[in-house]
C-alpha cells in the first residue's frame, strides 16, 4: 500500500480542533464496514475518498457521534462525540440524505438548527448562514419546493449557523449544479481559512480538485492511502490501463503497438485485442499513427478497466 | 431551552404532527361526536334518560374507546416516527440537547395534541345534550380520562414510533386487537389497558355524574397507568440514547 503522510496537525495544538482516529473499525454482524483506521486531522479541508460501500459514511458518522466506533477511539476536539450532545457544539454535520423537514422554509430550518444550538441571537446567525451560501431569494419558500442543490445549501447553512470548528460533509456535491457547486467550494475555502476542520466524503477524485489539501482513500473498509491531492491523482492517472480494440486487422495492429515502449502486453480475443498500456495519454496519441502506418483501420477503443472500483482496487493493490 | 422540555423541539414537532392531512384528520375526529349527537337530536328519543344513556355510550365507546387511542396512534406515532422515516431525526441527534429532554419534549406535545384532539369531542355534544342530569362534572370526568389517556398512549405509541418503522400499522393493531377486542373479552387483560384506565378516572374526576359499574379500581389504574407510562418513556429515552444512524452496506 502506498501511504502518503498527511500533513497531520501536532495534537498539541492547544486551539485547534482536531480530529483524532485511532484504530477505528465498525462491523455489523458479520460484516466489517471499517476496519482498524487511523488518522489525524488539523485545520483545513480534507477529502474522504472511495467508492459506494467503503466506509466513508460510517467514518463520517462515528466522528460524528451518531455511530459508536466496534473497537477504537474517535475523538473530535479531545471529546468522543458519541452519547455527548455538548460536542454537537464543536460540530456541524452535513448528511448525506437529502431530507429537510419540508413544512418548514429555509430560513425556519436554519433558525431552528441556531436554536437548537442555544445562540442567543438565532435569526440573525441564521440570515447570515444563508447568505452565506446564497439562498436569501429563496429563504422564506417552503423547503419541500427546493431543487436538490437547494436543499443540499441549506443544510450547510444549517451545519454552519454556530460557526462551528470541525464541519463534517456527506457527498455535499450531490444534486448541485456547476455553478453551484464553484459557489460552494469558495465557501468552504473560506470557512478552511479561519481555521475550520472540514471533512468531505466524495466517491468523485475530481470534485475534491483545487479544494482538498489532502485526500483520504478508503476502500472495503479500509485506509489505502492517505496524502496530498496531487499525489493521489498521480497516482491514480499513472496507473497500468486497459484498452479493447477493434480494427480492420486486430493481429497486425497488436503486433505493431508491442514495440511501443508504453504498451506492456497484446492479447487477441473474441471481443478484439485488449491492450495494456503504462502511459495512457501516450499511448492514445500514438494509436491512429500506428495503425495508419500498417494500412489498418481502426473500427472501436474501449477503456475495459475504468470502473472507480479498479482505480480504487489498483490503489490498495500497491 | 432548559428545564425539562425544549421549546424549540416543541415547536418542531407540533408543526410536524399537523403538517399537511393530519389538520384534517385532526378536525374530523373532533368533530365526528358532535354530528353523531346531531343525529341523535335529529332522529332519537329527546327524553332525558335517552340522552344520559347516548352521552354515556358516545363518551365511553366512541370518544375514550375509540378516538382517544386512535388519535393517540398518530400523534404518538408520527412524533418520532416521520423523522426515522425520512432521515430528518438527525438534524435533532447532533445537536447539544440531551436525548431525554428530546424525548420529553415530543411527549409532552404529542400528549396534548391528543388532548386537543379529544377535548371538543367531549365538550362539544355535552354543550349540545346538557341538562340538569348532565352536569359539567360529566363531561369534565371524561376530559380528565382523556387527559391521562392521551399521556399514557402517546408515551407507548412514541416509543413504537423508534421501535418500529412499521408504527401506526403496529400501533392500530395494537388498538383494533388489545384495546378493542382482547382487554374486553379477557377480564384478567383488563388491568392493562389504557382505554380501562381512562374509563376509571372518568368515573372517579365525575364527581358521581358518571356511573360505570364495571370499571377498574383507582388503585389498580395508579399502579399499573405508572408503570406503563414510566416504562415507556424509560425505554424511549434509553433507545434514543442509544439511537444509531442506520448504514446502507
Amino acid at each position: 500500500m502506498t501511504t502518503l503522510a498527511p500533513e497531520v496537525v501536532p495534537m498539541s495544538a492547544p486551539t485547534r480542533a482536531v480530529v483524532e482516529l485511532r484504530g477505528v473499525s465498525r462491523w455489523y454482524g458479520n460484516v466489517v464496514a471499517v476496519n482498524d483506521v487511523s488518522f489525524s486531522l488539523g485545520s483545513g479541508i480534507t477529502g474522504l475518498l472511495g467508492p459506494n460501500g467503503a466506509g466513508k459514511s460510517t467514518i463520517l458518522h462515528m466522528m460524528a457521534g451518531l455511530l459508536r466506533p466496534s473497537a477504537g477511539t474517535v475523538l473530535v476536539d479531545g471529546m468522543s462525540p458519541a452519547g455527548n450532545p455538548d460536542a454537537y457544539r464543536r460540530l456541524g454535520l452535513v448528511p448525506e440524505r437529502e431530507a429537510v423537514q419540508p413544512f418548514l422554509t429555509g430560513f425556519e430550518f436554519v433558525r431552528t438548527c441556531a436554536r437548537l444550538q442555544g445562540l442567543p441571537d438565532a435569526d440573525a446567525a441564521a440570515a447570515r448562514a444563508i447568505v452565506q451560501v446564497d439562498l436569501e431569494n429563496a429563504q422564506h419558500r417552503k423547503v419541500g419546493t427546493y431543487s436538490k442543490g437547494m436543499r443540499q445549501r441549506i443544510k450547510i447553512a444549517g451545519a454552519l449557523v454556530h460557526d462551528p470548528a470541525v464541519v463534517l460533509l456527506d457527498e455535499p456535491f450531490n444534486g448541485m449544479d456547476p455553478r453551484q457547486r464553484l459557489d460552494m467550494m469558495d465557501v468552504l475555502r473560506e470557512e478552511a481559512a479561519n481555521g475550520r476542520v472540514i471533512v468531505i466524503s466524495s466517491h468523485i477524485l475530481e470534485e475534491l480538485h483545487d479544494l482538498a489539501t489532502n485526500v483520504l482513500v478508503m476502500v472495503s473498509g479500509r485506509l489505502a492511502a492517505s496524502g496530498h491531492f496531487r499525489e493521489i491523482r498521480r497516482l491514480m492517472t499513472d496507473r497500468p490501463h486497459t484498452f479493447t480494440l477493434r480494427s480492420s486487422d486486430d493481429r497486425r495492429l497488436g503486433t505493431a503497438l508491442l514495440a511501443h515502449s508504453s504498451v506492456f502486453s497484446v492479447e487477441l480475443a473474441a471481443t478484439g485485442a485488449v491492450v495494456r498500456t503504462a502511459d495512457r495519454g501516450a499511448m492514445t496519441r500514438e494509436l491512429p499513427r500506428i495503425a495508419r502506418g500498417i494500412g489498418v483501420r481502426l473500427f472501436e477503443i474501449r477503456p475495459t478497466d475504468e470502473s472507480l472500483e479498479s482505480v480504487f482496487s489498483y490503489l490498495v493493490d500497491q | 431551552m432548559s428545564g425539562l422540555l425544549s421549546r424549540t423541539v416543541m415547536w418542531l414537532t407540533w408543526r410536524q404532527l399537523f403538517a399537511r392531512r393530519r389538520v384534517w384528520l385532526a378536525v374530523a375526529f373532533a368533530l365526528a361526536p358532535l354530528f353523531f349527537t346531531l343525529v341523535f337530536m335529529v332522529v332519537g328519543d329527546d327524553g332525558t334518560d335517552a340522552r344520559v344513556g347516548f352521552l354515556g355510550v358516545l363518551q365511553r365507546d366512541i370518544v375514550i374507546g375509540t378516538l382517544l387511542p386512535l388519535a393517540g396512534v398518530i400523534f404518538g406515532t408520527t412524533a418520532f416516527g416521520g423523522e426515522v422515516d425520512d432521515g430528518t431525526l438527525v438534524y435533532l441527534l447532533v445537536k447539544p440537547i440531551p436525548r431525554w429532554q428530546v424525548v420529553l419534549s415530543k411527549l409532552a406535545v404529542a400528549s396534548l395534541s391528543t388532548f386537543a384532539v379529544i377535548a371538543p369531542a367531549v365538550m362539544l355534544p355535552w354543550l349540545v345534550l346538557r341538562n340538569a342530569d348532565l352536569p359539567f362534572s360529566f363531561a369534565g370526568g371524561f376530559l380528565a380520562g382523556a387527559a391521562v389517556g392521551s399521556l399514557i398512549y402517546c408515551a407507548l405509541f412514541l416509543s413504537l414510533g423508534l421501535a418500529t418503522r412499521r408504527a401506526l400499522v403496529v400501533g392500530l393493531l395494537y388498538v383494533i386487537g388489545f384495546e378493542a377486542t382482547l382487554s374486553r373479552s379477557l377480564g384478567g387483560l383488563r388491568s392493562l389497558s389504557v382505554r380501562e384506565f381512562s374509563i376509571a378516572i372518568s368515573q372517579a374526576a365525575s364527581a358521581g355524574a358518571v356511573k360505570i359499574p364495571d370499571a377498574l379500581s383507582m388503585a389498580t389504574v395508579y399502579w399499573m397507568g405508572t408503570i406503563i407510562l414510566v416504562g415507556a418513556v424509560a425505554w424511549t429515552m434509553r433507545k434514543l440514547v442509544q439511537y444509531e444512524m442506520a448504514e446502507r452496506l
